[in-house]
């Protein structure tokens, strides 16, 4: 849309939704896949293709440490793996076993499992959270002995914070209890090294700190024999049996490939690689340490996160609904954040009493001076956050 | 004032309904005290060129930047049936300088009766 008013450059700080702008290689790649011929063993066109879903598959492998890559599934997002792996995970649980999740989850956590607790198939148990962070220790305390699976996010997509992996790994495989970990806010943003992880299942979605597109993203399993597949059909092998193959990935990868998003997926990975993620995660943290700082001098502002693992700043404005602030962001300084719950319900009911919060979120192509500039235009808003209900 | 076309976002925070409108012409302070005639206008002057948010409780409200052709109006789910129509009219009402509000105010009566009793009973 043309708007009369003259409009500033646009500032994207909505990267925890989705990263833009991509890697120019990763535009390159999705051009050049949909300009061959799609590759595949037994096509007559094979020869010309690229492989572009093996290159996806090594790819994401390197960068996680998923060993062996054909544990790598890829699937159209990080929700369509959570709810594959949840629905696998507890194929065999009608006895009503036990879940764990925290109130730090995402509704593509939330949702499938408080559908499976409404159907009676599962009990359910939220734990709470305290600086960002479920404790092992009350982890620990949830566990019931009926307890099969937890949960989590890796990472907080509201404020930024990292959950401690290993330790809460370790306290559930004492217990002999799987653990489905959510990568989607950490991958491609801070290490993530699931040779060392005691996870047993990790999600990450294309579109986010991958630098992919959307309708791309998947999981890796360490022993896909604990999962029932979920979904059935074509995998281009072992054609005349009428049952899914057993092998991976077909266990769990049927109907065609999304060749241009793996094709975009394996160049946003090979892009991360050749920076290195450290460096990413280092510039991240500094920018969104000096972000944050600058909000804290603010009285009027209220910050949720003071130090964040990953590049997202949640706030409010005294006296103003985040709608709003979010409103002015964008139209007066041209400042694209997110505002309302982050589709993270319970854990803006810890943190802000439900009310929700304006969210900014940086990615590796995020400048200095797009980071003072953010930070100066919420210091403005906030010095004028006394709204004056009466005439214009 | 016209409507130019309208497109609609999706709002996580509460579930309401979100269009935003591209209007023909820009809107102004004007706008948004005719628009007082009907609900609480909230201001903030100095911010850009002026943000105003205009709030009808239970109806809808309406946020623009004086001088932007593009407003976002946020309907009220349990109600949009009975005032979808209402905001169209506010707008094509619109005229610069004094205006005879009394059809635009017989049409907001007969409809807050009928969103009344839709919220809380006869």
């Amino acid at each position: 849309m043309s708007p009369t008013i003259d409009r500033p450059p646009l500032i994207y700080l909505n990267n925890a939704a989705t990263t833009w702008p991509k890697p120019p290689g990763v535009l390159a790649a999705i051009t050049q896949s949909l300009a061959l011929p799609v590759f595949g063993s037994g096509r007559t066109t094979g020869s010309q293709g690229e492989d572009y879903v093996t290159l996806a598959r090594e790819a994401i492998a390197g960068l996680l440490a998923a060993d062996p890559p054909e544990h790598v599934v890829f699937t159209s997002s990080a929700t369509d793996s959570l709810n594959i792996l949840i629905q696998g995970f507890l194929a065999g649980c009608d006895a009503g076993c036990h879940v764990l999740t925290t109130e730090l989850d995402h509704n593509s956590v939330l949702r499938p499992l408080h559908e499976l607790a409404r159907q009676g198939r599962i009990r359910l148990t939220v734990l709470p959270f305290e600086d960002g962070a479920v404790s092992p220790d009350t982890v620990e305390a949830a566990i019931t002995p009926d307890t099969r699976l937890m949960v989590t996010a890796h990472g907080s997509n509201v404020l930024g914070s990292v959950q401690e992996i290993a330790r809460i790994g370790k306290v559930l495989h004492d217990h002999d209890i799987s653990f489905i970990v959510d990568g989607a806010q950490t991958a491609g943003h801070i290490p993530v090294d699931l040779r060392a992880f005691p996870v047993d299942a990790c999600v990450f979605t294309g579109h986010k700190g991958l630098f992919g597109i959307p309708g791309t993203g998947g999981f890796y399993v360490r022993d896909p024999e604990t999962i029932a597949p979920t979904r059935y059909g074509g995998t281009g092998t072992d054609s005349f049996s009428l049952f899914q193959p057993r092998d991976m990935p077909e266990r769990f990868e049927s109907g065609t490939h999304n060749y241009p998003g793996l094709a975009a997926l394996a160049a946003g990975a090979e892009y991360i690689a050749g920076i290195g993620v450290e460096t990413i995660a280092e510039k991240a943290e500094r920018q969104t340490a000096f972000i944050i700082g600058e909000l804290k001098e603010e009285p009027n502002v209220t910050v949720y996160n003071e130090s964040p693992s990953l590049p997202i700043v949640s706030f409010n404005v005294r006296g103003m609904e985040n709608d709003d602030v979010g409103f002015i962001l964008a139209r007066a300084y041209g400042i694209v954040g997110r505002t309302g719950l982050h589709c993270a319900p319970l854990a803006h009911r810890a943190i802000d009493g439900g009310r929700g919060s304006v969210r900014l979120s940086l990615s590796w192509f995020t400048t200095d001076e797009e980071c003072r500039v953010a930070a100066r235009a919420i210091r403005e808003i906030a010095q004028h956050a006394d709204p004056s209900v009466g005439s214009p | 004032m016209r409507i130019l076309r309208s497109v609609r976002h999706k709002s996580c925070a509460d579930g309401s309904f979100m269009k935003e409108f591209l209007l023909d012409a820009p809107v102004t302070a004007g706008f948004f005290a005719y628009l007082e005639n009907f609900g609480e206008v909230e201001a903030l002057r100095n911010v850009g060129e002026g943000f105003y948010k205009f709030e009808k409780t239970d109806w809808f409200s309406i946020k623009g930047m004086n001088g932007d052709t593009t407003v976002e109006v946020r309907f009220k789910k349990e109600a949009m049936d009975l005032t979808a129509d209402f905001v169209y009219l506010l707008f094509s009402s619109y005229r610069e300088g004094a205006a005879d509000l009394s059809l635009l105010k017989q049409r907001e009566q007969a409809i807050e009766k009928r969103v009344k009793e839709r919220l809380y009973g006869p």
